[in-house]
């Protein structure tokens, strides 16, 4: 649940990239560090051992001012992938206010990938958050790859769920600015009526949505 | 409780475990200039605050937003370098506390599902060890239920089977009680006569009016009629009394005392009792043969044998013949009852142990006849089979071990 410090005028909002081990997941955030223009880009904090597999945690922190002046600190975390690391996956998830899960679009991961998604439904539930009302997104990644199911097989697949559905390369930084866009405005609906964000800090969702990743009205998508 | 990995830390947090005095020290030597180290409450952590114009000061921000400040009597440019460097340093130690934190959260968090599920395993441990305890002694009720509802079960059917002979048992009784009463009316007609002669001998009458009044009154045929009526009535006894010593042996369900009994004395008493069932529809053949005493319970005995005799005087369209037929083979007694009635498809025969299977009408019985029989029989270590072919008849046979007597 984000957090509202009012001493510093603060809130931090806590978002969780989750999925398979090896989706992507580090390489979402190290692409989103890149290619944002966030008033406010923290430096990106990288756990890994000395095989490219996260340890622990990658965190990257971005944040900009709302006209009430109010700082909006936003904290990605990407969870380890690992089934070994399931307590940790916990405690990185525990009071997230939006996830991003990373699928690997390659045929052979369907069975990690549903593993996974369940693993994330069951750890939420753990852990006190309401997944029916948590912001998500599903980021088909690695659409370079050959072997991978098509959109059309993965959208059959997923019809019947109601999150959006983004595919990426977020190796050639395709698709992962789209993914954060697609879960922000789910954000700011869930957090408006406790923090007042119109109303109080007279930040409209579009206004919180290009602000979240840096773009002004003439840019368009990043 | 440990801190949560993902709290927000302070200066003073990021400054743990780093040496203040030999940072200042480091700094000082960098810069040439006394410096400090503020937090954004404006409280100094390290160094002196100071208090000259030419003070110069810098934000220090590990994530995005100020989080304190440097300050030195020193040019910019060198005090941002030393601000980049002390950055570096609270960067790399905010990259240990978190992960240690996280370390710490994990490793509590493992721990206390660990210690929930020793409490649960305890507890189903504890109930498992209660149950157990309780267990033999429930399993005793049940059994004392279960014997106490068979017993039940044995009587009731011992009872539909006694109901039924009851007409037949009262017709054989009645009769001899008939004659009895009669020949008794006639020998007390008998004492008026006789109470005639008794008037004359009293009165000292001769031995001339005695006789006349002996022939008058028939004495001869008199005396000779009593002695037979009198005989007719002990016969008439006897039969009712036979009766009723063959009906005892039914009385005696209950009676859990073992005793050693001839089994064809228990036939021979079934087929009297149910005399009166018999009559007219079948006729019993006796093929009794030299059997040892068993040592059994006989009134359980009389009820299968009652019940075998039963079923196939129910067999019967027409007059039929049932025989009933012992024999010793190598220390056990067969027992075979054959009938030549109706008997049953292979249908009726795979359910005739079946508790209220029943192929009779409504009233002549519930159903338990052959299941009580099966029971009764595999009580005494027997055996017992049926073979049957419709219209051709039944034979069940019976197998009973011979039992070593008890010398007691």
């Amino acid at each position: 649940m984000a957090l509202y410090d009012e001493e510093n005028n603060k809130l931090s909002i806590k978002l969780v990239y989750y999925g398979p081990a090896q989706s992507g997941k580090t390489t979402n955030l190290m692409r989103l560090h890149d290619i944002l223009r966030t008033d406010l880009k923290g430096e990106i904090m990288l756990m890994e051992t000395a095989n490219d597999r996260t340890l622990f945690f990658d965190l990257l922190p971005l944040g900009f001012k709302a006209p009430s002046g109010l700082l909006i600190k936003f904290k990605l975390y990407t969870v380890p992938g690992q089934v070994v690391h399931d307590s940790t996956r916990k405690a990185v998830l525990s009071r997230a206010d939006g996830v991003v899960f990373v699928a690997d679009s390659q045929r052979t991961q369907s069975v990690n990938n549903g593993e996974s998604f369940a693993n994330l439904e069951d750890n939420a539930a753990r852990v006190g958050i309401d997944f029916d009302r948590l912001p998500l997104v599903v980021q088909f990644n690695k659409r370079d790859l050959a072997n991978i199911l098509s959109e059309d097989e993965v959208m059959e697949r997923w019809r019947a769920a109601p999150w959006p559905i983004t595919f990426s390369s977020a190796l050639e930084g395709q698709g992962v600015v789209e993914t954060f866009n697609a879960l922000l405005p789910q954000v700011y609906d869930r957090l408006d009526g406790e923090f007042g964000f119109q109303q109080t800090h007279g930040l409209s969702r579009d206004d919180f949505v290009r602000q979240s990743t840096g773009q002004t009205a003439v840019d368009g998508i990043a | 409780m440990p801190n949560n990995f993902d709290r927000e830390l302070t200066l003073k947090d990021l400054l743990l475990g780093i040496d203040s005095h030999r940072l200042l020290t480091d700094l000082q030597g960098l810069l040439d200039a006394p410096v400090a180290i503020l937090d954004s409450q404006g409280i100094c952590l390290v160094g002196e605050p100071l208090a000259s114009e030419s003070t110069a000061s810098l934000a220090l921000v590990v994530e995005l937003e100020s989080i304190g400040k440097i300050t030195a009597d020193a040019p910019v440019p060198r005090l941002q370098a030393a601000t980049d460097l002390v950055t570096l340093l609270l960067r790399i130690n905010a990259r240990y506390l978190m992960a240690s934190d996280l370390h710490m959260q994990t490793q509590q968090a493992d721990f206390d599902e660990l210690q929930r599920r020793h409490i649960a395993l305890e507890k189903s441990e504890q109930r498992y060890k209660a149950l157990a305890e309780t267990l033999e002694q429930r399993v005793k009720q049940q059994v004392k239920t279960i014997e106490s509802a068979q017993i039940k079960l044995y009587e009731s059917e011992k009872l539909a089977s006694v109901g039924r002979l009851a007409a037949g048992v009262a017709h054989e009784i009645n009769n001899p009680i008939g004659f009895i009463r009669s020949n008794l009316s006639t020998a007390s007609s008998y004492l008026e006569s006789l109470n005639k002669i008794d008037a004359l001998v009293e009165s000292g009458a001769s031995a001339a009016e005695l006789r006349t009044v002996w022939h008058a009154e028939d004495m001869a045929f008199l005396q000779k009629d009593l002695r037979d009526i009198l005989d007719e009535s002990i016969n008439g006894t006897d039969r009712i009394a036979a009766i009723v010593r063959d009906l005892k042996g039914f009385s005696r369900i209950n009676e859990e005392v073992d005793e050693n009994a001839d089994i064809n004395q228990i036939i021979r008493q079934v087929c009297n009792v149910a005399a009166a069932e018999i009559r007219g529809k079948a006729e019993v053949l006796l093929d009794l043969g030299e059997i040892p005493l068993l040592h059994c319970h006989p009134g359980e005995l009389g009820q299968v044998f009652l019940s075998l005799l039963m079923n196939g005087v129910d067999a019967m369209s027409s007059v039929g013949k049932i025989q009933f037929r012992t024999r010793l083979k190598e220390d056990r007694i067969h027992i075979d009852v054959r009938d030549n009635g109706c008997g049953m498809p292979e249908s009726v025969l795979t359910h005739i142990y079946d508790p209220f299977f029943t192929t009779k009408e409504v009233g002549k019985g519930m159903g338990l006849g052959l299941t009580v029989c099966l029971n009764i029989i595999k009580a005494h270590d027997g055996g017992m089979e049926i073979k049957s072919k419709p219209n051709q008849g039944t034979l069940v046979s019976i197998i009973l071990p011979v039992k070593a007597v008890p010398s007691c």
